[in-house]
């Protein structure tokens, strides 16, 4: 039995741009990821540090073979891959996980918050080229700490910043920027929210959602180690069969549904 | 070509390297990076009698050279790994050597009880898991304890048993004297050692069990001295793991006293990493002018005697 679908990938770093200080977008000539990921998946890349790190993947550009990751310095791991240079070697598996479900749906509104923006842009990618109805809200910081204003403004969606510094489209956080899209907006049905972002602020998108009885879907984050289900350690609560219980963040995930996921 | 045939006592393995329970789960996920026929074996996740939760999250730290876990056990329980898995990892063509973790002497000697009817290859009890508050390490730091447990699964099954021991007691060496005595067919060394990851600002343990068991290079030096000692005071095979992250790290196990070795943690971070361990530990061989692997177990020459 050989092994048919490998996804452990030696790849290239093509270009790195820089968005501030602390976040940059690295773009990876990755073409088998490119062909095959859909938005929500990860790749679980190789750093300077013992383990992978998890990143998800922020856009893909099939024809050429590329991916692009969005990718924030935390920690170690994710510092070291912000001073990667074009041309660095990378092994990369993915792509991985269970991604954001998009069939039959009519309106998407992606919340993001902070660093969650980078995933939900391969959403509204996804959603131009399959002819979905789209919106966005990015929820940051400030003003000065806010990542992928010109792209998503460059997907011609419409789209709301919030800034809890009160110096963007609305003063406050993306669920708060949510609640008063959802005022104006006239319902349509098929309508989904897709969040991604610190947790707070998914719980707070989902309570909203079931509010106006809207299907929502979210991006779990937990720390990592194998990226692919054998390892355990990425466990989140959810709901099922009536009964809390522990599902892997990295397979059965990272996206939920909203009413499964055991805040 | 490099032989790597091997017997660990009644059981004919293909070659020494075998899966580490905890880090390969059944093998299905494993599938698609690389043909698991020509592993030497799986050890499964470890299994309890009833499904367990596991513990809470988080439950992963990195370290220097290496990571904490306090997975504590999550698994389905025996009925649905015999229902769900077993019939998959039978037909994968490698040895199928299922960890067996128990509450009580009770429990292991059940779930020995029911594998014995089973198509398996070997019980590996779990003597050693550090996450989990009943079983495992408390008996497993314990001679006398090692010993009558084994006594007494040993009554329910005519499974080869292997006995996985903690490094976290005081001599390594009585409790391998004592799975001796009790009757094991196999010793394996090391399961995790117990650990803390500590975040200064929140003055809190990183992992949520607040403590977690140790893995990956930095344990390997402690897994080969264990392995050396044990070697030269019991007649039972040895089965080496801690931190084997190479085909030389291999090796250095198998000099050490080992008949064959576990791969756990590399698997994590490099899920071939099983098939490339066992290509680079024969590319090796040929350098050193060796056609059989088995020729470097227990070749160790200590310094001074």
């Amino acid at each position: 039995m050989l092994p048919e679908d490998p996804i452990e990938h030696a790849v290239t770093i093509r270009s790195v741009r820089r968005l501030n200080s602390l976040t940059a977008v690295l773009v990876l000539d990755a073409p088998l990821i490119a062909a095959a990921a859909t938005p929500g998946q990860f790749v679980n890349v190789t750093c300077d540090q013992f383990l992978r790190r998890p990143i998800g993947i922020m856009a893909v550009q099939r024809r050429e073979g590329l991916i692009e990751l969005g990718i924030r310095a935390v920690g170690a791991g994710t510092r070291n891959l912000l001073q990667k240079k074009p041309g660095d070697p990378l092994s990369v598996l993915g792509p991985l996980g269970h991604g954001f479900q998009l069939d039959g749906l009519r309106r998407v509104i992606t919340v993001g918050g902070g660093s969650g923006v980078f995933p939900l842009f391969f959403v509204q990618q996804v959603c131009r080229e399959r002819g979905i109805d789209a919106l966005a809200v990015c929820g940051y910081r400030s003003k000065n700490e806010s990542i992928l204003r010109d792209e998503y403004a460059g997907l011609g969606c419409q789209t709301l910043f919030a800034a809890d510094a009160g110096d963007l489209d609305v003063a406050g956080q993306a669920a708060d920027a949510l609640a008063q899209l959802l005022r104006q907006l006239p319902p349509v049905p098929g309508t989904a929210i897709l969040t991604c972002g610190p947790r707070p602020m998914m719980q707070a998108v989902a309570e909203l959602a079931r509010r106006n009885q809207l299907p929502c879907q979210v991006s779990l984050e937990e720390r990592m180690a194998c990226g692919i289900g054998v390892c355990l350690v990425c466990a989140c609560q959810v709901k099922a069969d009536g009964k809390t219980g522990y599902q892997r963040c990295c397979v059965d995930g990272p996206v939920f549904d909203a009413e499964v996921v055991a805040w | 070509m490099v032989k790597t045939a091997l017997q660990i006592g009644s059981l004919s393995l293909k070659n020494p390297v075998l899966a580490a329970s905890g880090t390969f789960g059944f093998g299905r996920e494993m599938a698609r990076f690389q043909d698991l026929s020509r592993l030497g074996g799986i050890c499964s996740k470890g299994l309890t009698l009833h499904p367990r939760a596991g513990n809470p999250p988080p439950r992963v730290a990195e370290t220097s050279c290496g990571m904490l876990n306090s997975v504590g056990l999550q698994n389905p329980g025996l009925d649905a790994f015999l229902r769900d898995e077993l019939p998959f990892m039978r037909q994968l063509g490698c040895a199928v050597i299922v960890n067996v973790a128990g509450h009580s002497t009770d429990e292991y000697c059940e779930m020995c009880r029911r594998l014995d009817q089973t198509a398996i290859d070997a019980i590996e009890l779990n003597l050693s898991c550090p996450n989990v508050r009943e079983g495992c390490m408390l008996i497993g730091s314990e001679a006398r304890q090692i010993e009558s447990l084994i006594r007494q699964v040993k009554l329910e099954t005519k499974k080869p048993v292997w006995a996985k021991l903690t490094p976290n007691v005081t001599s390594i060496a009585d409790m391998a004297l004592a799975a001796q005595r009790g009757g094991a067919d196999a010793i394996v060394l090391i399961n995790t050692l117990l650990g803390m990851a500590i975040d200064h600002r929140t003055r809190r343990p990183v992992l949520g069990n607040n403590t977690g068991g140790l893995s990956g290079p930095a344990i390997k030096p402690v897994a080969l001295r264990m392995v050396a000692e044990v070697s030269r005071l019991v007649d039972l095979p040895l089965i080496g793991v801690g931190g084997i992250m190479n085909g030389q790290d291999a090796l250095e196990f198998l000099v050490a006293g080992a008949s064959a070795v576990e791969v756990g943690t590399a698997s994590l971070i490099r899920p071939a990493a099983c098939q490339d361990i066992l290509a680079e530990m024969q590319a090796l061989a040929r350098v050193d002018g060796v056609d059989d692997l088995a020729e470097y177990r227990g070749t160790l020459q200590l310094w001074g005697g």
